[in-house]
């Protein structure tokens, strides 16, 4: 297959791709994010071409006219790569929110990195202080997998001895990740934000794993704490601090801290939720006076770690279906032959096969058989299919009992985030087919990677933004909620 | 076999508890669980046959179907409520001996593990099997399991957990029972459980899932 070559200015990044691969597919993963989720409403995934072309469909020339941009620039959500061009990405010229409006922040001088140092990936930005431009961005697997896929495995690890390892292993793989950055872009940064869940957080400082190894899951809170480039045997300056912030409580780490800033939900008055579809499942509900938040083991499903056909989304992963002509059509990351289906496609194909009646109101194959045909060889089994209910009603049921400590009804949630890897991807209308979330589709963001952009926020000022957040913040644990089995179980039904 | 005895079998399987339940579709605006358990007590059923010709098949049919993946968590949970709302009317028939129970079941999700769901199925699939139930709830450490045996001589006990980092507590409240009252059968089940790890801690069982688990409990009781 013929293949080009793309170059984003300014990071200085050459990506190989597939021809006819979307830009969608190779642009995420440098931390663009497409907030309409491709779908050519929003206008934010906007590149100008700096070389080379992209063909325009009539379609794609309307957006342009609708957005007042020039012919040089392209929705990258709506681009086939056809030859090698250099991009300019919109995006990276300032902060971006859910909301259409940028970050209020007050410029300083000097050069910023926010590390989302997430269970499964770690990304990583260096931003300018004074005008929020990213200059460069680093992603990588967090070489802790290798122990295992959730946190649950990570911590076993921990207390199975291998914790001075895994505690090295992510501060060097940050540490290099921050290094290339600073040689591509020849600017040293003089702050260092990390925001991970509280089991990452832990492992990269160090601490001991075991409170988090059982019931009652609590740890001390430990405040923002502040390292020294010698502490974490970086090579390089970082003038003024290095900061790990503090987490919520339980497994809710500042992520989560990180992705309400970004939602700017502590700051509304009406009642907002956001759920991070990551391999922790996170949920929060709240407004400006109060605000909840609880984990569920809800990822695995949805990052393919415990499907017989799922992965993360990445190349070869389908990371949609549609019917067209009552026939299922897909797309695969990177436009190659697919390998297996990650949580957005996941997502789709229950809510199309439902469509169909060829699963049930339990999910149960209706054929009888104990697989059922998606795609070329991509098959779902029963299991498959019982793991994504799992994964749905702990969501679901984590909404309505948040809304429920809160004393509201689910139905006074006026705004719902989706942050999380596959969210580019998301068909909001199959999200709310499944009943995983209760909402119409005008209310219903798709958000991307929240934990980054709260992270870039937390570089600006002097951690007072996370200090408001957390005054008003609270973590419960939903399996201590007396209703939670029957509400759980009533939201395993499909619709 | 009496009519009524055929329906409860059937209300208990699909998961009909009562008249106005809406669920199972197929069974809309039917007699549930709880009217025809009425019925035939009032028709002067045998108790005893209500259980054993009714629930037990009932619900081993569902932990049949349950093994083979044929159906999930929920509707066994409603077959598993159909069936409370019969045994809840013969509750007074095995205080006066007139429904002779199969043995006691104490079970608990171990010391550090708050999940209950899966403890909660198998606690319910084994009651629908004939037993009593001696439910001790969650974090429940080997001190709470010696007592219940104390105070049921000859029960059987189930541990469950659902977590790896917490099914190493199955361990120590299995070597806590067997130094208190040595003779006490201990099953185990639970996701990152297997028969390996029940070797390895000295448990008697290990159930894959509620079906074997009401299976090696009726061995025993025979």
């Amino acid at each position: 297959m013929k293949q080009h070559t793309i170059r984003l200015h300014p990071l200085g990044k050459e990506i190989l791709v597939n021809d006819q691969t979307p830009l969608i597919d190779s642009l995420h993963e440098y931390g663009i994010e497409f907030p309409c989720g491709g779908n050519g409403t929003c206008g934010k995934c906007r590149v100008r071409l700096l070389d080379g072309n992209i063909p325009l469909s009539e379609s794609h020339r309307r957006k342009l006219e609708q957005f007042q941009l020039t012919p040089d620039w392209r929705l990258a959500c709506m681009s086939r790569c056809t030859e090698s061009v250099t991009l300019q990405a919109d995006q990276f010229e300032h902060l971006i929110l859910a909301d259409e409006s940028d970050f209020d922040f007050l410029p300083e001088i000097g050069y910023g990195v926010a590390v989302d140092l997430g269970t499964t990936t770690l990304v990583a930005q260096l931003v300018d202080l004074r005008s929020g431009k990213i200059f460069a961005v680093e992603t990588l697997l967090n070489p802790q997998v290798r122990f295992g896929a959730d946190l649950i495995s990570r911590i076993q690890a921990g207390l199975n001895g291998h914790a001075t390892e895994m505690t090295e292993m992510i501060r060097s793989a940050i540490g290099q990740m921050i290094e290339r950055m600073i040689k591509e872009c020849e600017r040293i940064p003089d702050k260092v934000v990390l925001v991970g869940n509280t089991v990452m957080q832990r492992i990269f400082s160090g601490l001991d794993l075991t409170p988090l190894s059982c019931y009652p899951f609590q740890v001390e809170n430990s405040g923002i704490v502040t390292y020294s480039t010698s502490m974490l045997n970086w090579c390089f300056e970082v003038s003024k601090s290095i900061q790990f912030y503090p987490s919520i409580g339980s497994f809710v780490g500042s992520d989560i801290l990180a992705g309400i800033a970004a939602t700017g939900l502590h700051r509304n008055e009406k009642y907002t939720a956001l759920i991070d579809l990551g391999t922790n499942g996170e949920i929060v509900v709240g407004n400006r006076d109060r605000i909840i938040c609880a984990s569920t083991a809800a990822g695995p499903a949805f990052e393919g770690s415990c499907l017989s056909v799922g992965m993360r989304a990445v190349t070869g992963a389908i990371s949609s279906l549609r019917l067209v002509e009552n026939k299922m059509v897909s797309s695969v990351i990177g436009n190659v032959a697919p390998k297996g289906i990650c949580g957005s496609a996941l997502i789709d194909a229950v809510a199309i096969l439902r469509k169909q009646e060829k699963i049930g109101l339990f999910g149960e194959i209706l054929s009888g058989e104990e697989e059922i045909h998606l795609i070329g060889n991509i098959r779902l089994t029963q299991r498959d299919l019982y793991e994504f209910l799992l994964a749905k009603a702990a969501i679901a049921a984590g909404i309505i009992l948040l809304a429920s400590q809160l004393s509201i009804d689910p139905s006074e949630i006026s705004e719902t985030y989706i942050a999380g890897g596959f969210g580019n991807y998301l068909h909001t209308e199959h999200l709310l087919s499944t009943g995983m979330v209760e909402t119409t589709p005008e209310k219903l963001h798709k958000m991307g990677n929240t934990a980054l952009i709260g992270a870039k926020m937390f570089l600006f000022g002097n951690g007072e933004l996370a200090a408001e957040i957390l005054a008003k913040t609270n973590h419960i644990n939903l399996e201590g909620c007396p209703e939670f089995q029957d509400v759980y179980i009533s939201k395993m039904m499909l619709s | 076999m009496n009519e009524l005895i055929e329906k409860l079998l059937e209300a208990v399987e699909f998961g009909k508890i009562d008249q106005k339940s809406p669920y199972p579709p197929q069974l809309r605006g039917m007699d549930g669980s709880h009217e025809l358990t009425h019925q035939a007590l009032e028709a002067g059923v045998n108790p005893q046959e209500i259980l054993e010709e009714a629930l037990i098949p009932a619900m081993g049919r569902v932990g049949k179907k349950f093994s083979e993946n044929k159906i999930f968590v929920p509707q066994m949970l409603m077959s598993a409520k159909a069936m409370g709302a019969s045994m809840v009317q013969l509750k007074p028939f095995f205080a006066s001996g007139a429904i002779k129970s199969k043995g006691t079941f104490i079970i608990g999700t171990v010391k550090g593990d708050l999940h209950d769901i899966g403890k909660n199925l198998v606690s319910m699939m084994v009651e629908g099997g004939g037993w009593t139930i001696v439910d001790l709830g969650v974090d429940v450490g080997s001190e709470r399991f010696v007592e219940a045996l104390k105070n049921n001589p000859g029960a059987v006990v189930g541990l469950s957990a659902l977590l790896t980092t917490t099914m190493v507590n199955m361990g120590e409240i299995v070597a806590g029972i067997r130094a208190s009252v040595p003779d006490t059968k201990v099953l185990i089940g639970g996701a990152p459980v297997n028969a390996d790890f029940c070797k390895s801690i000295g448990a008697d069982f290990y159930a894959p899932d509620p079906q074997k688990a009401v299976e090696y409990l009726n061995k025993l009781a025979s």
